[in-house]
């Protein structure tokens, strides 16, 4: 025990007595510390899985979405001018909501549907079928997209206290083992 | 107009026979299409057209080269060629071929009635209209309010002005009459388009008639295809079917009530021309869309129209044709730059 970790005190069974409750109250803080940066990592290492599973997928998506891009176009002739023009309201809508994991609070977003399909008449001369089906596929991938959003939201959000709690819980283990 | 074409036809366009014949010859042929799928980038894309009619149409281009650049040039080419016939045409050619650009005059002009409802700024709609669709009265319509004068100040103009007659009965623009705006009046320049080319007699009507029919049956097959669990009702459907195609009228009356595909088939069993068409459809994933058949059935038809002399056909078939092959290049070209190969077979080929 080096000389600037000693607590200056006067050796009285009293003393020792606070110290022994002291030495408890900190052992106690550590456990809980321990137990919030476990659950903390555990969620943690959840979304970091997630992210990566969500990021491959979304590469596939985004890949199909495109290719039906390509064949809508080869039926259907260029839509493009008609579809920005017709833009109002958004038909796919995000909700954020709080998720409350040992005490920290992390925001998780949602989507739902809002209002009918403003496009349902394009291409009703020709290449409806594929249109539908580019309809679809970059539905998927809006859908995948907030889902990573949400993922990727909340990891900064559970990263931060469990850097805290880990740091906490070393000071208290340093203190612990002083007493 | 006197039988005996022949004897009448190259006094006035000969010239302009001739030299769409020597268009129509420089169409890209399987040999090119077999190389073009064998491309690794779109520069190799670039190299092979230049051996081809296109030469260096992209030789101004910048990099990177994309798709879009790519579709933009052959579409220049193709309004030059267009806008050279077309200024070196005598009458009744000349009437034919406002009648070819009538189809895109229709969307353009639905394309600036939507622009204009929204207060948008004409100047950028222009731009994104199809050139081979300009009319003189274009930049005028921003000075309208609602559609009604949109159509008194400036459509009354255009030839589009007795397609329009036939459907005035729309004071409200919201987007589901847009569609059908759109396709009520290429219903209406169908008709009158088939009127003309049967007036005409002679080859011209021969040729050109089975054409335009087969183009208003697919319209009504397509339209009952992509209506099916959408809002449309029956009745509002049936006014879309363009009347001079050969499944007027009993066909047409029994489309109308059709529910799905397979009633739509058997509506079709009963047409010697269409039956072996929908044979030919794949199912589901994998195997042709009834649109891959209905296309295929059209170059056929074009391709078949160069075997007689004399006509008017010559010149639609061309851009048809030609259009198609545009297609063809910016699909093959998407594949290969999307790295997607496994579908750049399906282009429509053509000669």
């Amino acid at each position: 025990m080096s000389g600037k970790d000693r607590i200056e005190i006067f050796p009285s069974r009293m003393a020792q007595t606070i110290m022994k409750a002291r030495l408890k109250g900190a052992q106690t803080g550590r456990n809980l510390l321990k137990k919030k940066s476990d659950a903390l990592t555990l969620r943690f290492r959840q979304i970091l899985k997630k992210i990566i599973e969500t990021k491959m997928l979304m590469g596939e998506v985004m890949r199909e979405a495109a290719f039906s891009l390509a064949e809508a176009k080869f039926t259907a002739g260029d839509f493009s001018t008609t579809v920005i023009q017709n833009v109002n309201k958004a038909q796919v809508k995000i909700r954020a909501k709080k998720d409350n994991v040992a005490g920290v609070t992390l925001p998780v977003f949602e989507h739902y549907h809002e209002g009918t399909d403003s496009y349902e008449l394009t291409g009703l001369a020709r290449g409806g079928e594929q249109l539908a089906k580019l309809k679809r596929n970059y539905a998927k991938a809006v859908e995948l997209l907030v889902e990573l959003a949400s993922l990727q939201s909340s990891f900064p959000g559970s990263n931060v206290p469990l850097l805290i709690s880990s740091q906490s819980w070393m000071r208290e283990s340093e203190k612990s083992s002083i007493g | 107009m006197l039988e005996g074409a022949e004897f009448y036809f190259n006094v006035d366009h000969g010239y302009l026979e001739g030299l769409v014949r020597g268009c129509k010859a420089s169409l890209l042929t399987q040999q090119d299409y077999i190389n073009l799928v064998q491309c690794e980038t779109l520069e190799d894309v670039k190299i092979h057209l230049q051996t081809t009619d296109y030469g260096n149409f992209l030789a101004n281009q910048t990099n990177p080269l994309t798709v879009s650049k790519i579709d933009m040039e052959m579409r220049k080419k193709l309004c030059r060629e267009f806008e050279y016939f077309r200024n070196h045409s005598l009458e009744p050619l000349s009437t034919f071929f406002t009648y070819m650009t009538c189809s895109y005059m229709i969307d353009n002009v639905i394309l600036l009635m939507n622009g204009a409802l929204q207060k948008k700024s004409v100047k950028e709609i222009l731009v994104k209209c199809h050139p081979l669709g300009r009319f003189t009265e274009m930049e005028a319509v921003n000075i309208a309010e609602t559609p009604s004068d949109l159509f008194n100040a400036v459509l009354v103009e255009t030839p589009l002005a007795p397609f329009f007659q036939d459907c005035m009965s729309e004071n409200t623009l919201d987007e589901l009459n847009i569609e059908l705006l759109r396709n009520k009046l290429y219903k209406s320049y169908l008709e009158a388009f088939y009127k003309f080319c049967k007036n005409h007699g002679d080859v011209t009507a021969e040729i050109m008639c089975p054409i335009l029919e087969f183009e208003a049956d697919r319209r009504a097959f397509i339209i009952t295809l992509n209506s099916f669990g959408t809002e449309l009702s029956k009745d509002d459907r049936e006014t879309l079917y363009p009347t001079c195609g050969k499944l007027y009228p009993e066909g047409l009356r029994l489309l109308a009530q059709a529910e799905d595909f397979d009633q739509m088939r058997r509506v079709a069993d009963h047409y010697g021309v269409y039956k072996p068409l929908f044979e030919a459809v794949g199912d589901g994933s994998g195997g042709k869309t009834l649109e891959d058949v209905f296309y295929e059935r059209e170059v056929q038809m074009n391709v078949l129209a160069f075997n007689r002399q004399f006509h008017y056909g010559v010149f639609y078939a061309y851009t048809k044709l030609k259009e198609q092959e545009m297609r063809n290049i910016v699909w093959i070209a998407e594949c290969i730059s999307q790295r997607h190969r496994t579908k750049i077979n399906s282009y429509i080929p053509i000669l």
